[in-house]
């Protein structure tokens, strides 16, 4: 249940792009991709199924379409409440008696809403708020009764799963299993009750668990609180605007109702995909998820994020002051991971900012020795959506930022005047296969790049097809992007000033 | 003890309708009991071993199916050697060893031969090992492994790059109490070792300062000897061919001194203290308390296992994140390291205003777990989950390769990992009280608080007289 985004980044994605040329031990791409079978059910769910049977262990991937960039104000943080939430167990797991808790539950909801409506008021009768509020810890206690504490976690551990977890970002939500391959059917039958019949049990202890999140990664972490008001800033109408774990007075205010309500709009069939890669048969696989997942009723596919961010009318600047060194971010707003210019934007952060030979290592670190890291990065926070391409430093012992900033924007310049090198190119090209080829290994990667191709690239293959498009990357589309986007009006800079 | 619980599906109608339609796939309901299949057995690669001339202990496993070649090696060296005065070049020797390049090529010309090959080399030296990775696609292995000879027979050991990763080490020094999560680490294993031990001290500016580049020849000339290092290597290769290739590429590695590791003695008194951090800035505090911990050579480790597994989970993240809603992050389990002792610790990170609670319940967890027997339902589970996912001990060749090198490193016996399963299979409930009482020692617990005190609940001192330690960076000489 950690709150994090994907382990993969789409920058590997493109990685393939003289791999299908690249004949591999057993199997070419191409072979891998004919062997991905798929099967959509009635109610829209779609599997996707890769037979790998060297090793009798399956890996799943069940992908919500559905993250923080899907809320809005007053319940912000509710994606990443509900990922905690599907641990808590259904109708039947994780309760003693369902019929008796659930109204104990409905019970508690009704006086919580009744202290909140006291205690908002202009002059709030105290009195009547403390005896609502041991009223309430009296029914929360009630409840607690009823719950097995953590029965789903223990059924999936007793399973032998070792990787039974979340990840919620600013696009998605997915859940993650690794069970031995005899355990197929289990988990067909455990994943479906937890979209069929989820009961959001020990609400208001999940809240405060989800606060001491907030507290961890970002109040107490001056670099938590700079890339909260640097989102905040660069985007200002766009829900990347706020990070997936909330505001804090949200986390506080949140009902359970908002909750379901969250749930029943966003978690239908139609939004989730699930990537299964391992030990098992797909014919044996794709009956299962018709007996099981069918018993979800079909509904409308949610409406798309209407908000977009509107163009940048001047550069924008963002400090946080706190007890630690500096530390900066440059951040251009560029287009979604479906752009053409996408593969173009991925070789321009590639070169300027990964590795020991990339410009602003050799640059900044190697040759001015003002920074002890330089890196760029696109994608930022998520790619569904227009998003941002970074520039961070993190500045050696008594170096500063402007320093560092100074250096990072020389290195951009040269680029828009004199673009990459063909060896550079070639450098992107074979690096990002080779880390490709790392996460293939990985029947967990394998699913997760497969879910995340299908639902934000538009198909699975596209993680094959898209080939095509990095193969024909120029040093004059480079130098095109850079020009086009890596421009003072279209930029954010956030900084850590330190406080004495 | 609560009956085993399975899923009850409602959807009789469901069920029904598929008998009706009889699928013709065998099943036709949803299960809520399931009885599991044997399971596809697990297929053991071939782990070849050899021993190069020179003395490299070779781990080899062939992985046809990527077109990759990866290898990891471990040289008998060590931070824990290097001297007090000079704590830091461990560190410097293993990270300039190769961005110093070597005699007919400098770092800088390497870093761009090998990503420009989308290869890596890279060299470093921990606490406990000196480590050298290659990662690189088969067709260009040729070409790292001759970088590799390269560096490891002629290092440079250039000046630039040895004041390029002083900075760095001094920038480290200078944003170490940037983060409450790694003041607490570093303090902790202060308190558990002593601040001075090989095994917790800390660089400063004068240690970093101190460091000469014929230190760093010499540390590297004491231990980089190629009858002290053990490799494993995995990918798409033939395991005589790689054997041949190793030979040709790493013989001129010429033999040397074998290390012989006097791993420093860890002297540790039970002890009960309080200890204190302060950082005004935070509205969270991070707490760690605990005491030594001991080896995995252990015979009661398969019972700590599990002992640790029911701590962790069933008793403190039940109670402190769940049912109290205390903390995101909560742990507490027996550490037990290859060579020197590890460290018994419980950990959570709680809003200030309840650290003294969180900090009480985590001592009444494990006063409890060595007073009374578990129930057997926890045993079980912890059992369960541990045979049952056993079979991720296999999951990579990679991963098999790696372990058995370690194990080899370490003087471990190579069939480690099987007799810990044996052993779990066995252990009982009276097996997880004893270890507890034998090992656990919850009234000697040294505790540690980083956080802001004037926002606690209780003032730490109603847990005992406070030790305040004091994190302000020693000032660099001028």
């Amino acid at each position: 249940m950690l709150r994090k985004k994907l382990f993969f980044r789409p920058a590997f994605v493109p990685a393939l792009l003289v791999l299908l040329s690249l004949a591999l031990g057993g199997q070419s791409f191409e072979g891998i991709k004919k062997q991905v079978k798929t099967h959509v059910l009635p109610n829209g769910m779609k599997l996707i199924v890769l037979e790998r049977h060297d090793v009798p262990v399956v890996s799943f991937h069940v992908y919500a379409d559905v993250g923080s960039a899907n809320e809005s104000y007053g319940i912000t943080g509710i994606s990443h409440i509900l990922e905690h939430m599907a641990f808590k167990g259904t109708t039947t797991v994780g309760t003693k008696d369902f019929a008796a808790e659930s109204k104990v539950l409905e019970e508690l909801d009704d006086v919580y809403a009744q202290m909140k409506r006291e205690e908002s008021k202009a002059a709030p009768d105290q009195a009547k708020v403390a005896e609502l509020k041991a009223k309430f810890q009296d029914l929360e206690k009630k409840a607690k009764d009823y719950v097995v504490n953590n029965e789903y976690f223990d059924m999936m551990m007793r399973q032998g799963d070792a990787g039974v977890n979340a990840y919620t970002s600013s696009d998605a939500t997915q859940y993650i299993n690794y069970l031995p391959s005899n355990r197929l059917e289990f988990w067909m039958a455990m994943t479906s009750d937890r979209f069929l019949n989820p009961v959001f049990r020990e609400f208001y202890k999940e809240r405060d668990v989800i606060m001491e999140e907030r507290r961890l990664g970002v109040e107490t972490q001056p670099t938590g609180k700079l890339m909260e008001d640097f989102m905040a800033v660069a985007f200002k109408a766009h829900p990347y605007h706020h990070e997936v774990i909330g505001h804090m007075s949200d986390l506080q205010s949140i009902r359970r109702q908002d909750v379901a309500d969250y749930f029943k709009k966003f978690y239908g069939p139609s939004n989730l995909t699930v990537a299964v890669v391992g030990d098992v048969k797909a014919d044996e696989a794709f009956p299962l998820a018709d007996l099981y997942f069918s018993r979800i009723p079909s509904g409308p596919k949610p409406e798309p994020v209407r908000t977009k961010e509107p163009e940048q009318w001047g550069e924008r600047r963002v400090t946080v002051s706190a007890k630690s060194q500096p530390f900066l971010f440059l951040g251009y707003h560029i287009p979604d991971a479906k752009s053409k210019d996408n593969p173009a934007l991925e070789a321009l952060a590639n070169i300027v900012g990964r590795g020991r030979s990339s410009r602003l290592y050799q640059n900044l670190v190697k040759d001015k020795k003002i920074a002890i890291q330089a890196s760029c990065m696109s994608g930022f926070p998520g790619d569904k959506f227009p998003n941002l391409i970074v520039f961070i430093a993190v500045s050696a012992q008594g170096k500063t930022s402007a320093e560092c900033q100074a250096a990072i924007e020389e290195e951009i310049e040269k680029i828009k005047k004199e673009s990459v090198t063909e060896e550079e190119l070639t450098k992107f090209k074979r690096s990002t296969i080779k880390g490709l080829l790392g996460q293939m290994k990985s029947n967990t990667q394998m699913a997760a790049m497969l879910a995340y191709a299908d639902v934000v690239l538009g198909g699975y293959e596209k993680v094959f097809d898209q080939i095509a498009d990095y193969r024909a990357i120029t040093a004059e589309d480079v130098k095109r992007v850079a020009n086009q986007y890596l421009v003072k009006t279209n930029r954010t800079i956030g900084e850590i000033i330190p406080e004495k | 003890m609560r009956k085993r619980k399975t899923i009850k599906t409602s959807i009789a109608g469901l069920c029904l309708l598929a008998f009706i339609t009889g699928a013709a796939y065998a099943q036709k309901a949803p299960k809520d009991k399931f009885v599991f299949g044997p399971l596809n057995p697990i297929k053991m690669p071939k782990v070849e071993r050899a021993e190069l001339p020179n003395g490299i202990k070779l781990f080899l496993v062939e992985d046809p199916e990527y077109p990759t070649i990866d290898l990891w090696a471990m040289v008998k060296a060590g931070s824990v050697f290097e001297p007090a005065d000079k704590a830091g070049l461990a560190s410097l020797t293993g990270s300039v060893l190769r961005t110093g390049g070597t005699q007919s090529k400098t770092g800088d010309q390497i870093d761009k031969e090998l990503e420009t090959l989308a290869a890596t080399v890279e060299t470093g030296i921990g606490q406990t090992a000196g480590n050298i990775r290659v990662s690189v696609l088969k067709e260009d292995l040729d070409k790292a492994l001759a970088i590799l000879a390269d560096i490891l027979t002629n290092p440079a050991f250039r000046e630039d790059k040895l004041n390029l990763a002083k900075i760095q080490q001094k920038t480290m020094i200078s944003r170490r109490n940037d983060d409450i999560g790694s003041i607490t680490d570093r303090e902790f294993s202060g308190l558990m070792y002593g601040k001075d031990s090989p095994y917790a001290r800390q660089t400063e500016y004068a240690t970093i300062d101190a460091i000469t580049r014929q230190d760093l020849v010499d540390f590297y000339g004491a231990y980089f000897h190629p009858n002290n290092t053990y490799m494993a290597v995995w990918g798409d290769f033939k395991s005589g061919d790689m054997i041949a290739k190793l030979k040709a590429a790493l013989g001129p590695w010429k033999k040397g001194k074998p290390s012989t590791l006097p791993w420093p003695k860890v002297n540790y008194e039970f002890r009960s203290t309080v200890n204190y951090v302060e950082k005004p800035d935070v509205n969270q505090s991070n707490i760690m308390l605990g005491h030594i911990g001991g080896l995995m050579n252990n015979p009661d480790l398969p019972a700590l296992n599990i002992m640790n597994q029911i701590l962790s989970f069933e008793r403190m993240f039940k109670r402190i994140r769940t049912d109290e809603g205390l903390a995101y992050s909560v742990r507490g389990d027996y550490g037990a390291s290859y060579i020197y002792p590890g460290v018994f610790s419980c950990g959570a990170q709680t809003k200030s205003q309840s650290t003294v609670y969180a900090i009480d319940i985590m001592l009444q967890e494990l006063k409890k777990i060595t007073e009374q027997e578990v129930s057997d339902e926890e045993l079980e589970k912890a059992k369960d989950g541990y045979l049952n996912s056993y079979v991720f001990n296999f999951e990579s060749k990679s991963q098999i390769v790696n372990r058995l090198m370690s194990l080899a490193y370490f003087g471990y016996p190579l069939d480690f990992t099987e007799k810990q399963k044996a052993g779990v299979e066995k252990v009982t409930k009276a097996d997880v009280l004893r270890v507890a009482r034998k090992y656990i020692q919850p009234g000697k617990v040294q505790i540690l608080v980083v956080g802001k005190k004037e926002d606690f609940d209780k003032p730490l001192s109603s847990l005992g007289q406070v030790n305040v330690i004091d994190i302000a960076i020693p000032a660099p000489k001028k």
